[in-house]
């Protein structure tokens, strides 16, 4: 804390008017920035100048700022989030940068997440994808004694590293293929882990798989990039398991 | 039947498990392959390679079972590499204006497709080669003494080869992902076995045309 | 000028035991037969706990609900942030908690200035709760043995907490989430994402419909209903930094409450004594360090004031403070107290850190007695996000630590059915004011949230819609013209000032002033001041603000420019209510009401009431009508955490 460096730097920033419409990069120069501001603080500081200036503020998605609502997400020097390990967008920070650099700024690419506008994407193919599936179906009210059941910690623990999941995209941004397995693999494996998932565990698997599908995202191929950008380091141990429970669903189920 | 068959094959995770069945098949075929190759080394001549081919060849029906059914798996694995490399490119239309020099992608991952070709080229060389050529069925080691001793059939072959064993050091581990073999006690072990069955695999198969180089490349 | 009015409110709050006060008032309550509740459509705003689960509920039951939140999805709503955990009496830990020991902290936490029924109430629901999530799948924290873990939390002496590592509000969210997304798929509840809450609509004195904007398109839109409930969250962002997401927002709230429903104690707000501390200007949010740090970690300043050598500062040296004023509590003293306390440090000059706004909290000891990993085990993920912000190693160096605005105790006014001063419009949540008092205790919004959701609404909202005769009404009723008519010229004329100040920085501004007059400790005459330079802001504010672009479009500085809008009209309301509560109490700390030891110093005598605001129009002074609150069970005790 005791040194604040100061930061000049030069942003090509991703301008779209709207899904489908052509995009381009923009440039903008910005100095005395405080190493100590986040990313997000930082296209804060662009904003208020473009206000001032006249022009339009870059839209960009962002809620909590602090790593949980999974609203934020931009590609920054073509990594999901940035350069950092295990860090959303609005955890990364400017010290993270060198002064006189040049960044890169984009949206997620792929044609499940249409851009809405400049950095901003439609994610609502995830929500989609959830209500397929993405759930216990137990009704308000029903439920037995919280300690009914025991659930082995490691069952849980497990359960917990892919329920951390916060839905940001970066997985399929990240993707060559533009492939949400990722994702869907972390709701699956969640449930999976956990006891009162079993009863719709092979439904569960093949109706989000045809809902992924059916969003047009595209097919693993083992890259592991999603792990590597996604922001809750959700293991790819989730996708094997989303591969072998649909293999055995779909060779067994009944009807 | 039909309908669940159909509903798999057309999933994302159905095309892929399509794909690694059928690849890690051809990796069996693969093996037999260069065990039965490797006869070529043995000192006499090539009688016992040629003694190899005979004995496959006294299969008579059955070789052509097998050779369909190497033939299918061969479609199979290209036609639904093919139908997943569209869809993938369809997903992703557009590309960063920087491209990270790090990542969790290889070189092997991201030109599977391209070497997937490569392989597919040399294999319709390879045969013509061995598999249409008639001479095979009189003497097999000297038609492949006879190739193998031209330094560009020998390159085409050392091209080719390099092509599949990269293509493996990728696959087999990927294949098994694909079909849901994952445990972090056993993946980094297997994932290792697998690099190293597709090391074994390729220096194999080089070792046949680098052979043919320096022992009968002069010779001709 | 303040007018005053009582008798008016009506608790509606059942006799009796108050053991069975829920269960009598359940069957008092009309029913609506099963056939009949497709009938009724239910518009519910805001997709947080209170709103996920209160939509897929009533969806479950059969109500034909449609579910409106601002964001992209429901599943980002801001109380996925919440860490620490949530509390129920389920006592599995055998250490002597009860329904009546929750009721009876948290009435207490409260600074008796909640409703007794209400808070009995939650902690009686508190265990469904539990048993609700786990049923969902929320991966809980379990023993090895497979039972359920708990820890204690925030002030208790028992473990009731249950917690998902230090992501409790999200698994609880993602539950309730995945609930209502179960419905969507069903068709029971309609999804309207992107969507902000302009206007509550009235007919026939009856709330029966919303109007919105598309935040996409910039297309308003007009939803006609049979019941309107708001889940909306609290208002926390009036501060500009607080730990509340940065869509976070007063505005349904408020233009309820300009369009008859009450506000309740606005000025009560939990100012949380673990944040990371202010960095710059340019600070745009605050982060909140989770309140079980104080189970492990040790808060100290220097002895001396202005002693600068940090960290390395030898232990007979530094003044643990909490634990000195408070030794049976020590660290884990409730959050107004401990907040105030390093206030009071860093005030009178012994902070640390380059603005001196910081108190330590360190783990030097805990790493020590307990070791490193199982430190990282209990806290890894907030120590990871602490040297994310700062660029330093807890594990090595001392957090540095200081109070942030949190949460709103204050809210919409509601009776025992959560329906505000407005027959047919509910508010559930941290929205409404009812359970918390002036102090909520740690653990408990996530409880309330989904209480009010999964058990209350469910049974309350029978009564209104079977009890009232309800004439259909469409959205093509004049009421909704008006609404509209009314929405659209507000935005038209944000976007025709064209002055020079940017939004966020007349937001900053108002921030600094609340945060300086209405924080940790206020003054008659602070107060008194501060309402004159809001209503200056406000002016400035709409002859100078800027806000680009148009209406009709997607537009995110006019999405903000009217949340800043009506926080500025709010934060006088804020204001006043804080002058006119001669008192100090929970959250709220008047300079002049505290005790020799700088504790704070209630009035019971005067003040042992709700103070509920109605509005009269614009520039016009409100009324401010009272509730008596009475303490039949937990005897009005002054506070002590010694």
């Amino acid at each position: 804390m005791s040194t604040n460096r100061s930061l000049k730097l030069t942003l090509k920033v991703w301008r779209q008017a709207g899904p489908g419409a052509p995009g381009h990069f923009e440039t903008h120069e910005l100095d005395g920035l405080s190493e100590h501001m986040s990313f997000l603080e930082m296209l804060d500081v662009l904003n208020e100048k473009l206000v001032l200036e006249g022009g339009d503020p870059v839209v960009f998605d962002h809620d909590c700022r602090e790593g949980i609502c999974g609203s934020c997400g931009v590609v920054i020097n073509g990594r999901a989030h940035g350069p950092d390990a295990e860090t959303a967008t609005c955890q990364l920070h400017m010290r993270r940068f060198k002064s006189g650099e040049t960044i890169f700024i984009e949206p997620w690419r792929s044609e499940g997440f249409p851009v809405v506008r400049d950095l901003m994407v439609d994610r609502s193919a995830f929500d989609r994808i959830i209500s397929a599936g993405g759930y216990v179906s137990t009704n308000t009210g029903s439920a037995p004694d919280g300690n009914a059941v025991p659930i082995p910690r490691e069952d849980a623990e497990q359960a917990f590293d892919a329920a951390a999941c916060i839905g940001c995209g970066a997985c399929v941004a990240a993707c060559p293929n533009g492939a949400a397995m990722l994702f869907v693999s972390a709701k699956v494996g969640h449930l999976a882990h956990l006891p009162q998932g079993q009863a719709e565990r092979e439904s569960r698997v093949l109706a989000m798989v045809r809902a992924m599908d059916a969003e047009g995202f595209g097919n693993c191929t083992n890259h592991y990039e999603c792990s590597a950008a996604c922001p809750k380091g959700i293991s790819v141990e989730n996708i094997a398991l989303l591969n072998r429970d649909y293999l055995r669903a779909s060779l067994l189920e009944r009807g | 039947m039909v309908t669940w068959l159909q509903t798999f094959v057309r999933s994302s995770v159905g095309k892929k498990a399509c794909m690694a069945i059928s690849g890690l098949l051809l990796v069996g075929f693969l093996v037999a392959h260069l065990a039965g190759n490797l006869t070529l080394f043995l000192p006499d001549d090539g009688a016992a390679f040629d003694a190899y081919a005979q004995k496959l060849h006294d299969l008579g029906p059955l070789l052509y079972v097998a050779e369909v059914g190497l033939l299918a798996l061969f479609v199979v694995h290209i036609a639904f590499a093919a139908w997943t490399t569209i869809g993938n490119r369809k997903a992703r239309t557009s590309r960063y204006a920087v491209q990270p020099d790090h990542g969790e992608r290889t070189v092997a991952s991201s030109t599977m497709p391209i070497t997937g070709l490569i392989v597919l080229l040399f294999l319709i060389v390879h045969l013509i080669h061995f598999r249409l050529d008639e001479r095979f069925e009189q003497g097999p080691f000297d038609l492949v003494e006879g190739t193998l001793a031209g330094p560009i059939a020998a390159l085409i072959y050392i091209v080719g080869v390099l092509a599949l064993t990269l293509h493996l050091t990728h696959a087999i581990g990927s294949a098994l992902q694909t079909l849901g073999v994952n445990h972090p006690r056993w993946s980094p072990l297997l994932r290792r076995a697998g690099v190293g069955l597709a090391l074994i695999l390729g220096l194999g198969f080089l070792s046949i045309p680098i052979y043919a180089l320096i022992a009968w490349g002069g010779s001709n | 000028m303040v007018k005053n009015s009582t008798g008016l409110l009506d608790s509606k709050v059942p006799g009796g035991d108050i053991a069975d006060r829920w269960d009598k008032h359940k069957f008092d309550l009309k029913l609506v037969a099963p056939a009949n509740r497709r009938k009724f459509k239910v518009l519910v705003v805001g997709t947080g706990l209170a709103g996920a689960s209160a939509s897929a509920t009533l969806s479950e039951l059969g109500y034909d609900v449609t579910a409106f939140c601002i964001h992209g999805s429901p599943r980002r709503a801001h109380s996925i942030a919440a860490q620490g955990g949530i509390n129920a009496a389920k006592n599995y830990q055998n250490d002597g908690d009860s329904v009546f020991r929750l009721f009876y902290d948290t009435v207490k936490g409260g600074d008796f200035r909640s409703r007794e029924s209400n808070v009995h109430r939650l902690a009686q629901i508190s265990t469904e709760i539990i048993d609700q999530c786990v049923s969902q799948g929320v991966p809980f924290a379990r023993e090895y043995g497979g039972t359920l873990a708990n820890r204690s939390f925030g002030g208790a002496q028992v473990s009731r907490t249950f917690y998902a590592r230090g992501q409790t509000g999200q698994q609880l969210l993602l539950g309730a989430y995945s609930g209502m997304m179960r419905q969507v798929q069903s068709g029971h509840l309609k999804l309207m994402t992107s969507r902000e809450l302009l206007s509550v609509v009235k007919v026939d004195g009856v709330a029966r419909g919303i109007v919105v904007r598309n935040l996409t398109t910039g297309a308003y839109e007009r939803f006609a209903g049979d019941a309107v409930l708001l889940c909306t969250g609290g208002y926390g962002n009036v501060f500009f930094l607080s730990t509340n997401a940065k869509k976070s927002n007063v505005t349904a709230a408020w233009r309820a409450h300009k369009n008859g429903a009450f506000f309740a104690n606005p000025c009560f707000t939990q100012i949380h004594p673990t944040c990371i501390p202010v960095s710059g200007d340019y600070q745009s949010k605050l982060t909140l360090m989770s309140e079980s740090l104080r189970n492990d970690g040790r808060v100290w300043v220097p002895k001396e004031a202005g002693d600068k050598r940090g960290p390395e500062m030898p232990p007979e040296d530094r003044d643990y403070y909490l634990e000195r004023r408070y030794p049976s509590f020590g660290n884990l003293v409730p959050r107004d107290v401990a907040s105030r306390a390093s206030k009071e440090r860093c005030d009178a000059g012994y902070g640390v850190g380059e603005t001196g706004m910081s108190v330590y909290l360190d783990f030097r000891d805990a790493i020590a007695r307990d070791g490193e990993d199982t430190i990282r085990s209990k806290y890894g993920n907030l120590f990871q996000m602490y040297e994310r912000i700062t660029g330093e190693d807890p594990y090595r160096v001392p957090m540095r630590i200081y109070p942030a605005v949190h949460y709103t105790m204050g809210g919409l006014w509601v009776d025992y059915n959560l329906e505000t001063t407005v027959p047919g419009l509910f508010a559930l949540g941290e929205a409404n004011f009812s359970d918390h008092g002036a102090n909520r205790l740690g653990a408990s919004a996530l409880m309330q949230g989904l209480a009010d959701g999964y058990f209350v609404i469910p049974a309350t909202i029978a009564g209104h819609l079977a009890g009232r005769k309800l004439q259909p009404v469409g959205t093509d009723d004049p009421a909704f013209g008006e609404a509209e008519a009314a929405a659209r010229a507000h935005n038209e004329r944000l976007l025709g000032i064209k002055g020079s100040r940017t939004v966020d920085s007349i937001h900053r501004e108002l921030g600094l002033l609340m945060w300086d007059y209405c924080g940790m400790a206020r003054t008659g005459a602070g107060l008194t001041e501060v309402k004159s330079k809001i209503a200056a802001l406000r002016e400035t504010f709409w002859n100078d603000v800027r806000v680009p672009g148009s209406g009709r479009d997607l537009n995110t500085e006019l999405e903000k420019a009217g949340r800043v809008a009506d926080f500025l009209e709010f934060a006088e309301v804020f204001a006043e209510d804080a002058l006119v509560r001669e008192e100090s109490c929970g959250g709220h700390f008047r300079e002049e009401y505290q005790t020799e030891e700088g504790e704070a110093l209630r009035d019971d005598k005067n003040f042992c009431h709700v103070a509920a605001w109605e509005f009269n129009g614009e520039d016009k002074a409100s009324t401010r009508h009272t509730e008596p609150l009475e303490f039949e069970y937990v005897k009005l005790t002054q506070r002590s955490y010694k």
